[in-house]
């Protein structure tokens, strides 16, 4: 493999790091005013984690149905260039309104523009994997499409696990697959840069009281998302643990969030939403189940969130205050909670047949570290620092380089909207002021 | 076609481009089959429709005529739900007046996910359909 | 007029529709329709090959138009679009028909009947075909000016970021001040900044600026025009002080002036003059006569030279692209005795707290009584079972703590009684509150049915409450200050929103075209809502959505045109008697009652027309055809359906 810098003459106006809603907003407020825009993502398709999201509270619009044409306005868009599978590396700013970055593409093994996406590779391939897409609930082939609505709508191959035995090559009608591909990194000059790295989701194994990755029959709620989705892998919702359909289902909130013996003292904001929600698509699809959530506060502050919440009492959606000390697992499957009542003050144990965590919202570290030559600032929680935060929250440490999302803070999806808004905004102004 | 109308009638559906015609495409995209006799003619709006356009179909032939409607969902506004009843009302009366049974016409908010709502609606008309005008 | 001459593709689709659906016998079924030139089948109709046989065809054939029948028009309709406009075909002669989401995969089951059905949708298409005609889209110049109404923090750093962005600006505040909610506050939270320093840091920066206009004391009440270009009427009051007073004077007015009312500055806690300035660095830094109290008696202008009661309304008229709506939130009022309000003298709300632990030092007094012991009750006008505010104020949670550990460092012996409802300090505001327990804050919980009581005994003004966090045990405390907790409501004063016909949602806030992914545009074209008056919301909140206003805003008139779709309504002049009822079904207002020459018809404003339809229906003499979607259109593709 060649690691060479390309010093390709390649100038963008805006470099947005992340092609999720957020950097996607940013990119397309920036497009749309007439700004040539790069947009790399490290993922195979655009639209972040939302476009894996079954339903968005609490409006339950279909979350694909609304970000797909939002995805294919990015990757339509004349003043958008979207690099997938890409890594951004060393970012040195030269002076105003002028900045070096590298970018890494990645080989995807198949050249996007001649595939069709008729998946017949997928057929052909003899490999099976666990598909990261759908969370590990089902496996892929290694010559695979990311997941239905990707976009770009192509195969991949996942070279780490490709026993480079042909047979996707041979049966790809528009040969369209090729292994001679290698990485490649770029040397760009960008006039601003806005950064959208988003979230990482607290992993559940760091709580090993919980049992995640021990008790077959606990969960992420990403992991319920996808079952919950549209293209959802099954047809119905069913434990990982014997495929059975559950009918006494638990949420255990706050796991990894306001909780400093984890590290992460801040509350996520979404959990308790986006808990309530699937809470209310499970009684839809699972009218004779009981759905327990086991909260410490609602947190339904939003637009139209409390309305939500009082929406799902009404449904029978059982909330139960108490923090859960320990899960354990009986020998059919079933698990055991045991908590603190609060309303009753006392030690209570439950069994549920299937425990889905809440997962907490944590950084995605590490974006500073590209930074070379001038110091980008993180606040106590590791998130990207506001060197102004109320009077102007998208500006960073470095003049120049604004932040917008889930990479400042835990936010749901319309204030993510809200902050790439601003984001865009301030890349804007600061393109029009630095002419 | 004859056989076909062994057990599919004939249903020209008016489906709106942003919200229900997404609905009827992902019933086809879940393979959720209904009758390969229903036709869908795409709009921007259900409240748009015309009564003229409902009465043609009838008088080429169509048995039946579903009105994918926008409900609450409309990108237009609240009011479509309500005008699209009122034309709904009114082509019935226009129905009654040339006797043709005003079930012939039926309506349903569809959402741009509800595929399964769609299919059901769509295997119900046409199983009244076929009982009634190909017994 | 001469015929057509198409050219109809079929896409296999890589079997996806040829497993299904014989497209080879569709191709010969459709190949003899007379405008058909010529028909193919195609692995992959959008391929690059595909696509580029497809301009080769069009150029060498001369033809009008194409009918690609593939997947959903979701995915291709503008990627065949635009081969035709590659081919120098305009965009809108183009055709789709969905053979596969719709007729293969709809029908896996029965080949034959999909094979038909393909058939007859392929008809279809070419039947609207005949009719696709040649469109240019709309072009409307754009004004690059934008009115922000609305001078608080998020209108203020609205109207900045649009001065950034080169564009004029009109900012326009009803108040006679600017700076809004965040100008009472001194403390806020996460920063060092006071309220105050902060409106004066962005004043401060918005004067230097020569594309921003600033009215206060200002209204709008005329709107005419639609995006692009939106000509406003303009209410200026008099602030009846003719130039910069010298501070003395102004001091001698103010205490000479015999008017004393109730000061809205400090929530009604004390009074002002009608000769008045908030506070001493305000801005504008003229004082203003609230001419509504003044008495005229005239001893003001005896003391201070600059006061001129001749200065006339003015009138003003600007003509903008676009308007930026941030009118902010009023504060819940809690009715007569809720909760001892207007009842008990030592019951206030949590703005008037604010304000008073804002203004005093020392000690903390209320009506001359020290306050040690101080209750907050939360969600009072928020979270409501009874009431309309059904909604969570979203920012008091955060706010009460804020206030209520300021007056612990600020003044000795204070205690803290947080009567909630469940905490809501959402995201790092977590960190506060648990500042506020490290500190010794004492919170009791209750939920909707079991609310906290506000009681007096003697001279005690006791608080009590079914605590839940403690198994529900009775819980009292005897308060020196009740503070409730209330919440954002809606502005009273809608005025301007009706003029604007801005739709609100069911908590009576300005409502956005999409609550996740279209926060800040309404359905009007061109308005944008910023800040509170879209919801409640903190300052950094709205900061976020100002900007993300301004952009939206910007990004609209930035090109110095705009193109409005031509897929809209078209009115037949020799058929239409105006009878008003399109004009009724519009919800756009998008018709106009013309008068030609000999008679009144209706007529569309083309760049206000959002092409729904709703207006066809109900016109009886049938004088009303939406471009693209005619009756012509509709009737022969169920001809060609049947």
């Amino acid at each position: 493999m060649s690691m060479d810098v390309q010093k390709k003459n390649m100038n963008y106006d805006a470099l947005v790091i992340g092609a999720g809603i957020a950097g996607g907003e940013a990119a397309l407020n920036l497009a749309n005013t007439g700004y040539k825009v790069l947009l790399v993502d490290k993922e195979l398709s655009v639209g972040g984690k939302m476009i894996m999201l079954s339903k968005v509270f609490p409006t339950l619009d279909c979350a694909a149905c609304i970000t797909t044409p939002k995805v294919s306005e990015i990757s339509r868009h004349p003043n958008i260039t979207v690099f997938i599978g890409s890594e951004v590396g060393r970012i040195n700013k030269l002076s105003e309104n002028e900045f070096t970055a590298q970018v890494t593409r990645k080989p995807r093994y198949v050249h996007v523009e001649d595939c069709t996406a008729c998946q017949l590779c997928e057929k052909a391939c003899p490999v099976n994997v666990r598909d990261q897409y759908q969370f590990g609930l089902i496996g892929r082939k290694a010559a695979f499409i990311p997941f239905s609505i990707c976009s770009p709508k192509a195969a991949a191959i996942d070279i780490d696990n490709c026993t480079l035995c042909g047979a996707c090559e041979r049966a790809c009608p528009t040969n369209c697959i090729d292994f001679t591909m290698e990485p490649e990194t770029l040397e760009l000059h960008v006039k601003t840069i806005v950064i959208a790295t988003g979230f990482n989701l607290f992993d559940p194994m760091n709580m090993p009281r919980y049992g995640y990755g021990q008790y077959k029959n606990v969960i992420t709620a990403l992991q319920m998302e996808r079952e919950l989705a549209p293209t959802r892998p099954f047809n119905t919702i069913l434990r990982p643990g014997d495929g059975k359909v559950p009918d006494r289902l638990a949420y255990v909130l706050c796991v990894g969030s306001r909780d400093a013996s984890v590290g992460n003292p801040i509350c996520s904001q979404i959990c308790c939403m986006y808990s309530i929600k699937q809470a209310q698509l499970l009684m839809g699809a699972l009218p004779m189940a009981d759905v327990t959530i086991y909260y410490i506060n609602i947190r339904s502050f939003g637009k139209g969130f409390e309305e939500f919440y009082q929406q799902a009492k009404g449904m029978g959606v059982n909330f139960v205050k108490g923090k859960i000390g320990k899960i354990s697992e009986k020998e059919n499957g079933n698990l055991m909670l045991r908590y603190e009542d609060i309303n009753e003050g006392k030690l209570k144990e439950t069994e549920h047949d299937l425990v889905i965590l809440s997962t907490g919202v944590l950084p995605n570290a590490g974006i500073d570290r590209l930074f070379e030559n001038e110091k980008l600032s993180l606040d106590s929680f590791s998130f990207i620092g506001q060197s102004d935060m109320l009077a102007s929250p998208a500006k960073t440490s470095i003049e120049g380089v604004f932040v917008a999302g889930t990479a400042t803070g835990p936010m749901d999806i319309p204030d993510s909207i809200l902050s790439a808004g601003a984001a865009s905004s301030e890349a804007i102004s600061y393109l029009i002021q630095h002419a | 076609m004859a056989d076909l109308h062994k057990n599919s009638a004939k249903i020209l559906v008016f489906s709106t481009e942003k919200i229900s015609d997404p609905a009827i495409d992902m019933a086809g995209l879940l393979k959720l089959h209904y009758p390969p006799t229903v036709y869908t003619i795409t709009i921007p709006c259900s409240s748009g429709i015309k009564s003229s356009w409902i009465l043609h179909a009838y008088q080429k032939g169509f048995d039946g005529v579903f009105i994918a409607a926008d409900g609450s969902d409309c990108v237009y506004g609240e009011s479509c739900t309500e005008k699209t009843g009122r034309l709904v009302g009114k082509t019935h009366e226009l129905m009654k007046a040339e006797e043709i049974d005003p079930a012939r016409l039926r309506m349903a908010a569809i959402c741009s996910v509800c595929s399964e709502s769609f299919v059901k609606q769509i295997r119900s008309f046409n199983e009244y359909l076929l009982k009634t005008l190909h017994p | 007029m001469k015929k057509k001459k198409i050219g109809v593709y079929i896409c296999h689709c890589g079997g996806n529709i040829s497993d299904y659906v014989d497209v080879e016998k569709v191709r010969q079924a459709v190949e003899g329709e007379d405008i058909v030139f010529l028909a193919k089948t195609t692995m992959f109709a959008c391929s690059d090959s595909n696509q580029r046989e497809m301009v080769e065809d069009i150029k060498v054939n001369n033809l009008d138009g194409v009918v690609v029948a593939s997947c959903s028009p979701k995915l291709h309709l503008l990627t065949f679009r635009n081969v035709s406009v590659r081919a120098d075909l305009n965009k809108y002669t183009y055709v789709h028909a969905n053979i596969r989401e719709q007729a293969s995969w709809a029908h896996s089951d029965n080949k034959t009947g999909a094979t038909e059905k393909a058939i007859h949708l392929v008809k279809a298409a070419i039947a609207k075909s005949r009719y696709a005609e040649a469109l240019e889209t709309n072009k409307v110049k754009a004004i690059k000016s934008v009115a922000v109404v609305g001078a608080g923090v998020a209108g203020m750093k609205a109207a900045i970021s649009l001065s950034d962005k080169e564009c004029d600006v009109v900012l326009i505040e009803k108040e006679s001040f600017v700076g809004g909610r965040v100008a009472q506050w001194d403390s806020l939270s996460t920063t060092t900044e006071t309220g105050k320093e902060m409106i004066s840091r962005l004043y401060n920066d918005l004067i230097k600026r020569e594309n921003i206009t600033i009215l206060t004391n200002s209204e709008v009440i005329g709107n005419k025009g639609s995006v692009g270009n939106i000509s406003l009427t303009i209410k200026k009051t008099p602030r009846y002080i003719n130039g910069s007073c010298h501070p003395e004077d102004l001091k001698r007015a103010i205490a000479i002036c015999p008017v004393e009312v109730p000061d809205e500055f400090n929530f009604r806690l004390t009074t002002r003059k009608a000769i008045y300035k908030n506070y001493p660095s305000e801005y504008p830094q003229t004082p203003v006569i609230d001419l509504k109290n003044c008495t005229r008696c005239g001893a003001c202008e005896k003391v201070c030279p600059t006061v001129d009661f001749s200065e006339k309304e003015e009138i003003l008229d600007f003509s903008v692209g676009s308007v930026l709506m941030a009118t902010g939130f009023d504060s819940y009022t809690p009715a007569y005795g809720e909760f001892g309000y207007a009842t008990l003298e030592n019951v206030i709300t949590l703005p008037q707290f604010k304000r008073l632990i804002d203004t005093q030092y020392g000690k903390l007094t209320y009506k001359g009584k020290e306050i040690k012991n101080i209750a907050y009750i939360y969600c009072v006008g928020s979270r409501q079972v009874d009431g309309e505010n059904t909604y969570c104020s979203r920012n008091c949670c955060t706010s009460t703590i804020h206030a209520a550990l300021t007056a612990k460092s600020k003044f000795q012996d204070i205690n803290n009684f947080h009567f909630n409802r469940g905490l809501r300090t959402y995201g790092k505001q977590e960190i506060l509150y648990a500042d506020s327990l490290r500190s010794g804050d004492i919170y009791l919980q209750s939920y909707e049915d079991g609310l906290p009581t506000v009681t007096t005994e003697g001279k005690k003004t006791l608080v009590k409450i079914n605590d839940i966090l403690t198994n529900g045990r009775k819980m009292e405390v005897e308060a020196d200050l009740v503070v409730l907790v209330t919440g954002m409501v809606p502005r009273a004063d809608n005025s301007v929103g009706s003029l604007f016909k801005l739709p609100k949602g069911r908590d009576k806030f300005y409502n956005e075209i999409h609550m996740k992914l279209r926060p800040v545009e309404t359905v009007i074209d061109g308005i944008t809502i910023a800040g509170a008056c879209q919801g409640p919301k903190n300052i950094a909140e709205s900061v976020n959505s100002a900007l993300s206003a301004a952009t939206k805003s910007y990004s609209i008139l930035s090109k110095g045109e705009l193109e409005t779709d031509p897929l809209v309504a078209s009115i037949d002049p020799e058929k239409c008697t105006w009878c008003g009822a399109c004009e009724a079904a519009c919800p756009f207002d998008a018709i106009l009652k013309v008068e030609t020459d000999q008679k009144v018809i209706a007529e569309i404003n083309n760049t206000v027309c959002k092409g729904c339809g709703m207006c066809a229906p109900v016109c009886e003499p049938d004088a009303i055809n939406l471009i693209a979607c005619s009756s012509d259109e509709i009737m022969s593709m169920i001809d060609a359906l049947a």
